[in-house]
């Protein structure tokens, strides 16, 4: 069951072996790949390695930020932006975030033991716009219009404006391997829009709009933050637990952002 | 005596250290293949149409199902007069999820896979147990050849059962009853190194057995018992043991590869996925314990009675083991004369339950220890006091009477306080293990001394 | 492909998806890396790819072509212990041994990377890495004897740090 392996060697050959994507197995990190691969649930027949790519770049343009998809989950930190740098620093352990990538942890589906895919929730936060590949040629489009068809989408880099203050709140779970239950990421830009998002919740990611306008009075946005999502039961919690620690993880991202004011 | 008091090296640091242990998945014999198991996909079902042919027709590929195992059931505690009641490899009626049907050998890992995706049965699902107390309700569906519990104590009883004392009167004469219910979950060993096993089979018609096992007697005449086969064809090499804390002992792999060695004249070996591991090997057992104790106003503990359920999983294995030594601790740390015990082994469709770290023991002592906490806060005593003034010491009596020459539970609760940093009146502070006497022997206490020196 | 595996560079004939920790223990039968879990959750496979501790299990071999690679036995030799390896001897840090190649790799990443002997630190740094055994209170030792520059008699047992794990509690 040998499978084809390319290995583009710049960004514009990925695309092109890419293509529409339709029977590619895309490999980042491969820290979720490659397990599929040795338990035999997955098979593929042709597989699109990204090591060599030249996908890693990060650019820093004044307040405009530019990440590739293969930039690696710890390198995130070096960008300082508070919540993105707690919500990089909650996946997994040193070992994988050295290892897993931003485009992996964007793409990955929901497991069906544990959330995964926490970047998501800092990047919905951060507003950021994803530009991607696959059948219809490149698109450019905000993560939250990519995140529910991402399938047979490669990305390439995603953009976002560095905020004027940005936190990150999580449920913590006892265990060396904190795939994190719940969390909450916000953000506030320079003339004071408050953007909130979560993930541990059901399906991928997903911006909390009512709590957002009601970001003012944190009980209120608390409250009102259960009704911008569903909630699913998994090997960590149930939907009822999450149901009642969103709300407070809301008021802690908000008051951490009140706080940094 | 050189090694009494010091501090000695590990006989096998230097080894760890340099990597150079050689575990059972380090054995390296070439052309050895790989085993993979065709597993019950449901909790509770009846089968039918167990169709290996596919798998058996791949080039290299080797398989056994029940009707290659020269005697199907054998017991672990066979050998103690214990009926066998799991077979080997389930031949129509599948009890738990992960219960092996068929296993397969082919010369690669990828192989092996197929083969067993090549595999076929159909399962006629029924309702499944998974809570022990449910399943000893009286209405509960029947999901185990004998009925819902085991029936071969002594004299075919259908419990464990112990009476010491004169439990009535105690119950007469307390001034509170003290109730509480305990059920501490299934825990997976979770040992780093998955269960693993290589077998070769010898020039010499002898098998060569490479076990992780950490019950090697044990594994040896459980495979020779399923193969029919005198011990000394069996060469078993163990001792290495990635972690076992109990979860190594029932024998999982080793008969299952003898079987495959011998019908493919090759060597095989057979290493646990960590997903098997979880979902198929045997857990620690979930139990229920209802504990009532006779207690008085100055924190005397006169009775309890209890009933424990242990929960066997699918199969008994070593589990009638388990709840004896249960049976024989469960007044924990602490004399307590006058007892009426009564605990049942139980099946549901879990994976079947075993040993670990202090088989049986452990559960009690976590009932025991909440109840002790729980009696003090109802009679507004201080808790290291309660547990001082009922701790077992030298000449008191177990539930199984055996006199205690050296106990340890005044020095351990003292040790805690001091840990902790609790305060204790001088009288409970110079606390020793020495016989009862005095305030520390009222009445209820004399009749359950016994002498430390018989033993 | 090739490697270089403890300073020898190797021709590698498996498959460009093989696991480096099959590639390890399977084609050149190297196995002080272990197969724990294959699935990244355990640690036991963590080997040095250029200095950087990695899942073996998670990594395909494609992905590491050209790289240096190193193993427990890439360290020291029973004679020639290297200072982690003297330290888990001496301070009884390896019980089963099933975890220590992992443990002991990531540690010496942690050392080389100018780690502190803060408990701490070296809790994080060690963080994927389980150990069902030794409760990690002795790891945890070993680490920061040898960050502090302590040398060991491998012949001689060291007292453990009994309960630091309850420091916070009391
Ligand atoms: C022990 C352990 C703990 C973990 N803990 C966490 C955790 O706490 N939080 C968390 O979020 N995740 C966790 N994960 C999951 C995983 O490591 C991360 O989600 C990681 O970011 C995935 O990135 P990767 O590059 O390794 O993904 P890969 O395995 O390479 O790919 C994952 C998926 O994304 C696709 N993909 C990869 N790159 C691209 C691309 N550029 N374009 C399109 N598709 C792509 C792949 O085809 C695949 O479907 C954990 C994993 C392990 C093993
Ligand atoms: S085997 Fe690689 S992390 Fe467990
Ligand atoms: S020493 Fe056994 S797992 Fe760590």
């Amino acid at each position: 069951m040998a499978s084809e392996v390319l290995m583009p060697s710049s960004p514009s050959e990925a695309v092109s072996l890419f293509g529409d994507g339709a029977a590619t197995t895309v490999i980042g990190g491969g820290t979720v790949v490659m397990p599929e691969i040795t338990y035999g649930r997955l098979a593929p027949d042709r597989v699109l390695l990204l090591t060599n790519a030249g996908l890693d770049t990060v650019a820093v343009d004044g307040d405009t930020i530019t990440i590739g998809a293969t930039t690696r989950v710890d390198a995130l930190a070096e960008l300082g932006i508070d919540g993105l740098t707690a919500c990089a620093g909650n996946v997994a352990d040193g070992e994988i975030r050295s290892q897993a990538t931003v485009g992996g942890n964007l793409c990955v589906g929901q497991g069906h033991e544990a959330p995964r895919g926490d970047l998501q929730g800092a990047l919905l936060a951060l507003d950021a716009t994803v530009r991607s590949t696959g059948s219809d040629g490149e698109r450019t489009e905000s993560l939250e219009t990519f995140l529910p068809h991402r399938h047979a989408r490669l990305v390439l880099e995603v953009n976002f404006t560095r905020p004027a203050a940005s936190a990150f709140a999580a449920l913590e779970y006892p265990h060396t391997h904190e795939y994190t239950v719940l969390a909450v990421s916000g953000t506030r830009t320079a003339d004071g829009t408050i953007r909130l998002a979560a993930t541990g919740v059901a399906g991928p990611g997903a911006r909390l709009r009512s709590a957002e306008s009601a970001a003012s009075d944190p009980e209120a946005a608390g409250a009102a933050a259960v009704n911008d999502v569903t909630f699913a039961d998994d090997s960590l919690a149930s939907a009822w637990y999450r149901e009642q620690t969103l709300p407070v993880l809301v008021r802690r991202v908000l008051a951490q952002l009140e706080e940094s004011t | 005596m050189k090694a009494v008091g010091a501090r000695v090296p590990r006989y096998d640091g230097v080894a760890h250290a340099t990597g150079r242990t050689e575990f059972v998945d380090d054995v390296r014999i070439p052309g050895t293949l790989w085993v993979k198991a065709f597993r019950s996909p449901v909790h509770s079902a009846t089968m039918t149409n167990l169709d290996t042919s596919r798998a058996a027709a791949m080039k290299g590929v080797h398989v056994i199902t029940w009707e290659d195992v020269p005697l199907l059931e054998y017991g672990h505690l066979s050998a103690l007069g214990i009926p066998a009641d799991e077979p080997l490899l389930a031949k129509d009626e599948v009890r738990y999820l992960g219960q092996p049907i068929a296993i397969v050998a082919a010369p690669s890992e990828e192989a092996a896979m197929a083969a067993v995706a090549a595999i076929t049965a159909d399962f006629q699902e029924r309702p499944a147990l998974f809570d022990v107390r449910k399943a000893f309700d009286a209405d509960a569906p029947v999901i185990h050849q004998e009925g819902n519990w085991y029936t071969h104590f002594e004299n075919e009883m259908d419990r464990r059962q112990i009476r010491k004392g004169n439990i009535d009167e105690a119950f007469d004469k307390a001034d509170l009853i003290v109730q509480g219910v305990y059920r501490p979950a299934a825990i997976e060993h979770a040992p780093i190194e998955t269960q693993v096993c290589q077998v070769v089979p010898e020039a010499n018609g002898r098998l060569t057995i490479y076990s992780c096992t950490q019950a090697l007697y044990f594994s040896m005449g459980v495979v020779a018992a399923h193969l029919q086969l005198p011990l000394n064809k069996l060469k078993v090499v163990g001792g290495t043991v990635g972690g076992g804390f109990g979860g190594k002992v029932d024998t999982a792999t080793e008969t299952m590869c003898a079987l495959l060695a011998q019908k493919s004249g090759k060597p095989v070996k057979w290493r646990w996925t960590r997903e098997e591991e979880f979902l198929c090997s045997s857990t620690r057992a979930p139990w229920h314990m209802e504990v009532a104790d006779a207690v008085t106003k100055d924190g005397w503990i006169l009775g309890r009675k209890m009933l424990t359920l242990h929960d066997s999983g699918a199969y008994s294995r070593f589990s009638p083991y388990g709840l004896t030594k249960h049976s024989f601790h469960h007044t924990g740390a602490y004399s307590i004369p006058n007892l009426e015990f009564n605990g049942y082994v139980v099946y549901t469709n879990r994976t079947p339950t075993t040993a670990m770290r202090g088989f049986g023991v452990t559960s009690v002592s976590f009932a025991t220890e909440t109840h002790m906490s729980r009696i003090a806060l109802e009679l507004g005593i201080d808790p290291f006091e309660l547990r001082l003034k009922n701790a077992n010491r030298i000449g008191d009596t177990s539930p199984n009477q055996i006199a205690y020459t050296d106990p340890s539970t005044v020095p351990t609760i003292l040790a805690i306080a001091d840990a902790v940093g609790h305060d204790l009146t001088s009288e409970y502070a110079g606390m020793t293990p020495a016989q009862r006497s005095g305030d520390l022997l009222p009445e209820h206490l004399v009749g359950q001394l016994g002498n430390p020196e018989a033993h | 492909m090739n490697l270089t595996i403890n300073g020898v560079e190797t021709p590698i004939e498996s498959g460009p998806l093989t696991s480096l920790l099959d590639v390890l223990r399977e084609e050149l039968g190297i196995t002080s890396p272990k197969a724990g879990c294959e699935q990244g959750g355990c640690g036991a496979c963590t080997v040095l790819v250029d200095g950087e501790p990695r899942r073996s299990c998670l990594t395909p071999a494609a992905s590491v072509d050209g790289a240096a690679i190193t193993t427990v036995e890439g360290l020291g030799t029973p004679e020639n212990l290297s200072p982690v390896q003297q330290a888990f001897t001496h301070h009884y840090a390896a019980q089963c041994g099933f975890c220590t190649s992992g443990m002991m790799m990531a540690s010496q990443a942690y050392i080389d990377g100018g780690g502190t002997d803060d408990r701490e630190a070296i809790q994080h740094a060690l963080g994927g890495h389980v150990c069902r055994c030794t409760g990690y209170v002795k790891i945890i030792d070993a680490v920061a004897a040898v960050v502090r520059g302590e040398s060991f008699d491998p012949n001689v047992t060291a007292a453990g740090t009994a309960m630091t794990n309850l420091g916070g509690m009391a």
